[in-house]
C-alpha cells in the first residue's frame, strides 16, 4: 500500500496519468461538430446550414390535438407554419422566413405492431431506427427506406424517399393508412389511393401535417453480399441481369471519381436472398467511424490519395464478398463518418436520376461535363453511388417516372458568392446533361438548379401548384423550398 | 526581477485567474460541445496540475524554480485561447493541448508559490480582490470572451520579464 502512494506521487507516474486520459479523450472527442438545427431565438438552419434563416418561434410537437389548434390558429391569422423531421433536407424545406416551424421529433412513438398482417403504426416523427428497435425482435422489416436509417418517417415520405431495396417499389406505396392534419385543422384519417393522401406523400409538407401512418412490412430476410468490380460501359448488362435474378434484394453500385479511373471503373454488390429469416440478430450501431472518416478525408484530398481512397473502397468491398446480413442491419449504413467540418466550405449532397438504358451514355457525356482531376478545383466530386429506383406512379412531383438509376452524388465547395456561383453553374450544367437524357433530379437538396430546369424536370409542376392553391388556399404551410420553385 | 516575481506577481496570477476562469470556461463551453468533453478537459486538467505541482516539490531547494517561464507560460496559454484561429475541427484537440499545459503550469506554480513567506498575505489579498474585481465586471458588457483571456495573457506573459 505504501509502495503504491509513493507510486502516485512520483511525477513520472502523474506524467503518465496525464498522457494516457489525454489520448483516450483525444480519441473520444466527437466527430460530430457541427451545430446547424433550430434554436428559439435566433437562425434556423438545417443540414448544410447554407440557407440560415430567421424564424418567429419553434414549437415542439405534443400531440394531435395541440398541432390542429397551431394549425387553426394560423390559418385564421394569415401566419406561415414549416414542418420539421430531423432536418436532413438541405434546401430550406424545414422553415420559413419570420415562420412557425413544428418540430415534430418528439411525436416518435411506436403505437402498434401486427405481426400477422405484417404492418406497424408510428407517429411521424419516430426515426426508421426507432422503427426497426421495435420490429427486429418480431423478425420483421421495413419495405423501403434510405440506406441509413437516421431520418423520420414524416420527413422521408414527404419527400418520397428511396434506397437500395429493388424489389419493393417507391416508400410511398408502403403507406397503407395515415392521419393527416390538413390546413383547415381538421383530422382526416387517409387510406392508399385516396386523393389527398396521393398529395402528401412527396408533398414536401405543403399538404398538412402527417401525424401518423401505417406502414407494411415484410420479413427480417438474411442476405448474402456479392462484389463485382466492373467497367462503367458492362454496368447496364449486370444491372439487368440483377433485376432478371430474383434472389437479388438489395444492390447498389460505386462509380470512380478518382483520377487515374475517372468515371470509369465501378464496383457493384447485390445483396441475394439466402431464405433464411432472422429475430435475434441485433442491430448494429456506428462503427469503425474514425477509420471511415480518414480514409474519406484522405479521398477529400483528391489527386492521387483519392486513387488510393478508391483502390482502398475496392479492397474493402472485396473483404465483404460471400458475407451475410440482416435486411434491418443492410438498411443502416453508417453516417457519422459523413461528418464535415471545415469554415467557409460545404459538403452538400445532389442526386440525379437518368433512365437505365441511358446510363452508358450518360456517364460518357458527364465525363466531358466534369473535370476528371478535381484536386485544384473549388468544386469538388468525392462519391458517388448508383442506386435503381423503380418507376412512381404514386406522386406527384415525381423523379422516377420510368425504371430510373439514381446517382447520388457528394460534392464540396466554398461558399463564398464566387464559389457559390461557380458550384451552381457547375450543377446546372450537370442538371442539364441529366435533363438531355430524359432525367431528372432530387428535391430535397440544396436548390442550385433553375426554375426553368424545375419544370422541364417536373412537368406535373402545374397540377401541385394547383392542388397545393386548393388543399391550402390560405398559404399555412410554406417553406423555403416552395418559395424558390412554386411561389410566384 | 527575482523580488517583484516574488512579492508582487503571485498575486496577479492568483487573483486574475480567478477572475479571467469564468471567461475561459465559456470558450472551453463553445469549444467542447458536450458535457462529457467538457468534463474530460477539466480532468485533464487536474491530473497535469498534480503532475505540476509534484514536479516542482522534488526539486532541491537550492535548484531553480524557473517562475518567470511558467508566468509566460500562463500567458501564451491565454493568448492562444483568446487568439485562436485553428479551424473547429481542431479546437477541441487544442483545447486539450491547453488544458493540459494550463494544469501543469497552475500546479507547479501553486507548489512553488505555498512555500514564500508572503503566501499567508496574499491569501487574504486574493479574496479580497477577486471579490471586489467581479462585482465591478459584472457591470462589463462584452460580446466575447476572447479580448479578456487575451488581455490577461498578455499582462501574464510581461510579468514574466518584468
Ligand atoms: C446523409 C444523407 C443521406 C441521404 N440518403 C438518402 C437516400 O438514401 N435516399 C433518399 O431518398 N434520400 C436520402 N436523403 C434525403 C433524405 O431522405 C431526406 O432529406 C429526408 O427528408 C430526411 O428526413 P428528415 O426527417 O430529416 O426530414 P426533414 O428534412 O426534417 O423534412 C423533409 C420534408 O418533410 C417535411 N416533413 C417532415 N415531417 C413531416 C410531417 N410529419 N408531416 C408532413 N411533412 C413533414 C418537411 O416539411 C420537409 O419538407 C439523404 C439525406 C442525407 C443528408
Amino acid at each position: 500500500m505504501k509502495t503504491m502512494i509513493s507510486i502516485t506521487k512520483k511525477p513520472w507516474f502523474l506524467a503518465l496519468l496525464v498522457i494516457i486520459f489525454a489520448s483516450m479523450s483525444a480519441w473520444n472527442i466527437p466527430i460530430e461538430k457541427r451545430k446547424y438545427g433550430l434554436s428559439q431565438s435566433g437562425l434556423a438552419t438545417d443540414y448544410t446550414g447554407l440557407l440560415p434563416g430567421k424564424i418567429e418561434q419553434v414549437i415542439p410537437s405534443e400531440n394531435i390535438e395541440q398541432l390542429q389548434k397551431i394549425i387553426k390558429d394560423s390559418n385564421k391569422h394569415g401566419k406561415h407554419i414549416s414542418i420539421a423531421g430531423l432536418q436532413h433536407s438541405q434546401g430550406g424545406h424545414t422553415y420559413y422566413k419570420n415562420g412557425t416551424v413544428l418540430d415534430m421529433k418528439n411525436m416518435n412513438k411506436i403505437l402498434e405492431i401486427n405481426e400477422q398482417e405484417k404492418t406497424v403504426r408510428v407517429e411521424a416523427g419516430a426515426s426508421w431506427g426507432d422503427i426497426q428497435e421495435s420490429i427486429n425482435p418480431y423478425g420483421l422489416a421495413l419495405k423501403v427506406t434510405q440506406s441509413q436509417s437516421i431520418f423520420t418517417v414524416g420527413g422521408s415520405l414527404s419527400v418520397n424517399a428511396h434506397g437500395r431495396d429493388i424489389r419493393n417499389g417507391s416508400m410511398a406505396g408502403t403507406v397503407k393508412e395515415m392521419t393527416l392534419i390538413t390546413p383547415a385543422g381538421e383530422v382526416k384519417k387517409l387510406k392508399r389511393g385516396d386523393q389527398l393522401m396521393q398529395e402528401v406523400l412527396g408533398g414536401y409538407g405543403l399538404f398538412g401535417v402527417i401525424a401518423d401512418v401505417t406502414l407494411e412490412l415484410t420479413d427480417n430476410d438474411v442476405y448474402s453480399m456479392h462484389t463485382k468490380e466492373l467497367q462503367t460501359k458492362e454496368y447496364e448488362e449486370y444491372f439487368h441481369k440483377a433485376v432478371e435474378n430474383e434472389k437479388v434484394g438489395f444492390h447498389y453500385a460505386r462509380v470512380s471519381v478518382a483520377p487515374g479511373s475517372f468515371l470509369n471503373e465501378m464496383y457493384a454488390i447485390d445483396y441475394n436472398v439466402t431464405g433464411e429469416k432472422d429475430n435475434s440478430t441485433p442491430l448494429k450501431g456506428e462503427s469503425a467511424v474514425r477509420l471511415s472518416k480518414f480514409a474519406l478525408d484522405l479521398g477529400r484530398s483528391g489527386g492521387r490519395l483519392e486513387d488510393f481512397f478508391w483502390e482502398s473502397q475496392k479492397q474493402f468491398s472485396r473483404s465483404f464478398n460471400g458475407d451475410t446480413v440482416t435486411r434491418n442491419n443492410a438498411m443502416r449504413s453508417e453516417s457519422d463518418f459523413m461528418e464535415f467540418t471545415v469554415p467557409g466550405r460545404v459538403e452538400v449532397l445532389q442526386e440525379f436520376f437518368v433512365p437505365v438504358d441511358s446510363f452508358e451514355e450518360y456517364i460518357n457525356e458527364l465525363k466531358n461535363t466534369l473535370p476528371s482531376n478535381d484536386k485544384h478545383e473549388d468544386f469538388k466530386v468525392h462519391n458517388i453511388t448508383v442506386r435503381f429506383t423503380e418507376r412512381d406512379s404514386f406522386t406527384h412531383l415525381r423523379y422516377a417516372k420510368k425504371d430510373m438509376l439514381g446517382l447520388v452524388v457528394l460534392i464540396q465547395h466554398g461558399v463564398n458568392d464566387k464559389q457559390m456561383q461557380h458550384a451552381e453553374n457547375m450543377i446546372q450544367k450537370w442538371t442539364e446533361a441529366t435533363l438531355k437524357f430524359g432525367g431528372t433530379y432530387y428535391l430535397p437538396y440544396y436548390p442550385y438548379q433553375t426554375k426553368d430546369q424545375f419544370r422541364r424536370a417536373y412537368p406535373e409542376w402545374e397540377a401541385f401548384k394547383e392542388q397545393k392553391k386548393r388543399v391550402d388556399p390560405n398559404e399555412v404551410f410554406v417553406n423555403l423550398f416552395y418559395n424558390h420553385y412554386l411561389k410566384d | 526581477m527575482e523580488k517583484n516575481s516574488q512579492r508582487l506577481i503571485p498575486l496577479i496570477v492568483t487573483v486574475g485567474q480567478v477572475v479571467i476562469f469564468p471567461y475561459y470556461i465559456i470558450w472551453l463551453k463553445e469549444v467542447s460541445m458536450s458535457f462529457t468533453l467538457f468534463a474530460w478537459l477539466f480532468a485533464v486538467f487536474s491530473f497535469s496540475a498534480a503532475w505540476g505541482f509534484r514536479t516542482y516539490s522534488v526539486k532541491k531547494p537550492d535548484s531553480s524554480a524557473y517562475i518567470s517561464a511558467i508566468y509566460s507560460g500562463m500567458g501564451l496559454v491565454y493568448i492562444a485561447a483568446g487568439w485562436m484561429v485553428f479551424p473547429v475541427e481542431m479546437l477541441p484537440y487544442a483545447a486539450l493541448l491547453m488544458q493540459i499545459g494550463l494544469g501543469f503550469l497552475q500546479g507547479y506554480f501553486r507548489a512553488w508559490h505555498i512555500q514564500k513567506p508572503s503566501y499567508r498575505v496574499h491569501a487574504v489579498h486574493h479574496y479580497l480582490l477577486v471579490g471586489i474585481i467581479m462585482i465591478g465586471l459584472s457591470f462589463v458588457k462584452i460580446f466575447s470572451p476572447s479580448i479578456f483571456l487575451i488581455l490577461f495573457g498578455v499582462l501574464l506573459f510581461i510579468s514574466g520579464w518584468w
